[in-house]
């Protein structure tokens, strides 16, 4: 479903990815994890198409279509969706409003009729109480002065209604409490339906007990260093990166 | 002088009704005053260099024009049509203790009060306040007495449907402890030259929700002013709308007269291709205790410009006072102008004060995240760039003008380019 080859990417001219591979395939989880400054967050960013983030050499491919070809939102389109880390706040823009217009331009790529107010309505009211967001969040600004657990909530949230085919969550758990994780692999759990997949990128183990992945992968240094199956991740959460080298023993102490 | 002014003066000395000593005055004030160009630091970004040469025009044959309808407004209409008053106020049925009299039909206690209002709140040396001194033979006096409530609105519409030179003006006083809603809304896109301008003494206790909307564009030229002072502990709450037009001017001035009053005022302002919109705001803290809260939001289109000079001025007396001042703009063109100056002017020591203005583009970071939902770039577009100012346009009291005005300024938006 998502082939990563040989991806190098570098952000203004510092060369953050060099030699990424990966193979994501129908209904996965993959787990990235890794030191800070291995190129997590930068990977979500050059999947999605950020500016500024310039991909210099390899392949991605999505469902056989090459998506490094493909605009931000066309990538949006094809089924690809990135949680934030640090989800942006957009006064003024009512979370509703964006949600609709997301939907349906997703929905409208598909060739499907877009939905009505009412059917919208349903659905988001249906989602928001999945999280546990009070339906009031929708009529407000997008993440506007949310906490940090409900804007990870607001994440999970969109997902729900979004139905993307790969999803990449971006340290969908840092900062939140133990109900507010719960919460959120909830969300992500409901979601697994043995054909969509998931790519989770996190600093620590504790949410991959609650999301258990197939796949567990250690990104250092902008490329996968090892890779092995959900024992992998409960090593690193008992001796740390340090199997990577004395440069990451410091960032871990 | 321009022969604009020279004209305006002519045609306004035969004037001679309850305001003629004022307006006399105003007359000799305006001859002193000289015609301001471009040196000049009020008029410094918007050139008056069109008006300069017009021709006064007096309306040929009136026309009649019916504001637009707003949806669950529950109002008292007035209307100007080409600068006259085209409704006959001895026929509203308004609730006891509230006058709302076109000047020839106020009586002699009426026109006593209204006269203490006249070029008493607005500033003195203003050109066109002083035009509009001598010339706004047609004009409203609203007056709500002491502790009176009113749940109605009063909107003033000034409707301009032909070439010509109008000049209107509104007096309004709220009593003690009364309340007032007053909506003054121009429509018009013929070549024209309004001076619309309006002054409010608000009471001890008083409150006001006041709307302007200064929607005149194309070749209507608008100059206009709404003028407020704050009685004691008096609340006032303002929502300013422009668009721009050839030329249009907006001047907007708080006083606060009496202690613990309270002002706040949005403003919006939203100008498509070539416009021109000037807001002029100043903020007169002249006792303690004040408290002013003032946000003006823009988004300037193609080859337009806008100017916002905000002014706050805490004279020495007016401790413990709280202002705060923000402008923000947003460029769609590398070719749209934006001035914006910020003119804070503190004596007194024990206050608190903030000016913020900016100019921006798009917030690339917020369009980022919504394109990654797969939202297409101009409609991202146009929800960051509208969101910008709904989140003000949210903020109005009357839910029936809110919900009228929003899609109207949606439209306007939606044909705008970004480039």
């Amino acid at each position: 479903m998502l082939k990563i080859n040989n991806l190098h990417a570098s952000v203004e001219d510092k060369s953050i990815i060099h030699g990424l591979e990966m193979e994501v395939k129908p209904g996965e989880v993959h787990a990235i994890m890794g030191p800070n400054g291995a190129g997590k967050s930068t990977l979500g960013y050059v999947l999605s198409g950020r500016d500024g983030y310039e991909v210099t050499e390899g392949s991605v491919e999505l469902d056989g279509a090459d998506l490094l070809d493909m605009e931000v939102e066309e990538r949006a389109q094809a089924g690809l969706f990135l949680a934030f880390q640090y989800p942006v706040e957009i006064p003024g823009v009512s979370n509703m409003e964006f949600m609709k217009e997301s939907v349906n331009a997703i929905r409208e790529h598909q060739g499907k009729e877009p939905l009505s107010a009412a059917e919208f309505l349903k659905k988001a009211k249906a989602a928001a109480k999945q999280v546990q967001l009070p339906l009031d969040f929708l009529k407000r600004g997008v993440n506007e002065g949310f906490s940090g657990g409900e804007k990870k909530r607001n994440e999970i949230m969109q997902m729900i209604l979004i139905e993307p085919r790969v999803a990449i969550l971006d340290e969908s758990d840092s900062g939140l409490d133990v109900d507010a994780l719960q919460v959120v692999a909830d969300g992500v759990n409901s979601q697994r339906d043995g054909e969509r997949s998931f790519i989770v990128v996190t600093h620590y183990q504790r949410l991959l007990d609650y999301i258990k992945p197939d796949f567990v992968h250690i990104l250092a240094d902008g490329k996968i260093v090892k890779s092995g199956d959900a024992s992998l991740a409960h090593e690193v959460e008992k001796s740390g990166y340090s199997f990577l080298g004395k440069k990451y023993e410091e960032a871990e102490a | 002088m321009s022969q604009w002014l020279n004209e305006v003066i002519e045609s306004a000395s035969a004037t001679s009704d309850f305001l003629a000593p004022f307006r006399k005055q105003a007359l000799s004030s305006l001859e002193q005053a000289g015609w301001p160009g471009r040196r000049n630091e009020a008029w410094r970004f918007t050139p008056l260099t069109s008006l300069e040469k017009r021709e006064v025009k007096h309306v040929q044959q009136a026309a009649s024009a019916q504001p637009p309808s707003i949806e669950g407004l529950s109002a008292f209409e007035l209307v100007f049509v080409d600068g006259k008053l085209a409704t006959d106020t001895s026929q509203l049925a308004t609730p006891e203790g509230v006058t709302i009299a076109s000047f020839d039909q106020l009586d002699d206690t009426q026109k006593q009060a209204a006269s203490e209002v006249f070029g008493q709140i607005k500033p003195a040396r203003h050109i066109f306040g002083l035009v509009n001194d001598i010339a706004s033979t047609q004009g409203i006096f609203i007056d709500v007495a002491d502790g009176v409530q009113m749940d109605q609105v009063i909107r003033v519409a000034n409707l301009v449907t032909q070439d010509v030179d109008a000049h209107t003006r509104i007096l309004v006083r709220v009593g003690k402890g009364a309340s007032a809603k007053i909506f003054e809304h121009a429509e018009g896109t013929v070549a024209s030259m309004s001076t619309a301008f309006s002054e409010y003494a608000i009471a001890e206790k008083g409150h006001l929700e006041h709307y302007r909307f200064a929607m005149m564009t194309g070749q209507a030229k608008q100059i206009g002013g709404t003028h407020f002072q704050l009685g004691d502990e008096s609340t006032l709450n303002s929502t300013v709308v422009g668009y721009g037009s050839e030329l249009s001017r907006l001047d907007v001035d708080i006083i606060h007269a009496g202690e613990h009053a309270d002002a706040k005022m949005n403003a919006v302002y939203l100008l498509a291709e070539g416009e021109l919109f000037d807001l002029h705001s100043n903020i007169e803290h002249t006792v303690p205790n004040g408290t002013t809260e003032e946000n003006a939001r823009g988004i300037v289109g193609d080859r337009a410009r806008a100017v916002f000079n905000g002014r706050i001025h805490i004279h020495r007396d007016a401790q413990n006072t709280l202002a705060e001042l923000n402008n923000r703009n947003l460029l769609l063109s590398r070719r749209g102008i934006i001035n914006t100056k910020p003119e804070l002017e503190i004596y007194a020591d024990d206050v608190k004060c903030a000016h913020g203005a900016t100019v921006a583009e798009i917030d690339e970071e917020a369009l980022f995240y919504l394109l990654t939902r797969g939202v297409n770039r101009s409609k991202a577009l146009v929800m960051l760039n509208f969101g910008f100012i709904q989140e003000l346009v949210n903020k109005m009291p009357d839910a029936a003008i809110r919900q009228w005005l929003l899609p109207k300024l949606n439209d306007r938006f939606a044909q705008m380019e970004v480039k």
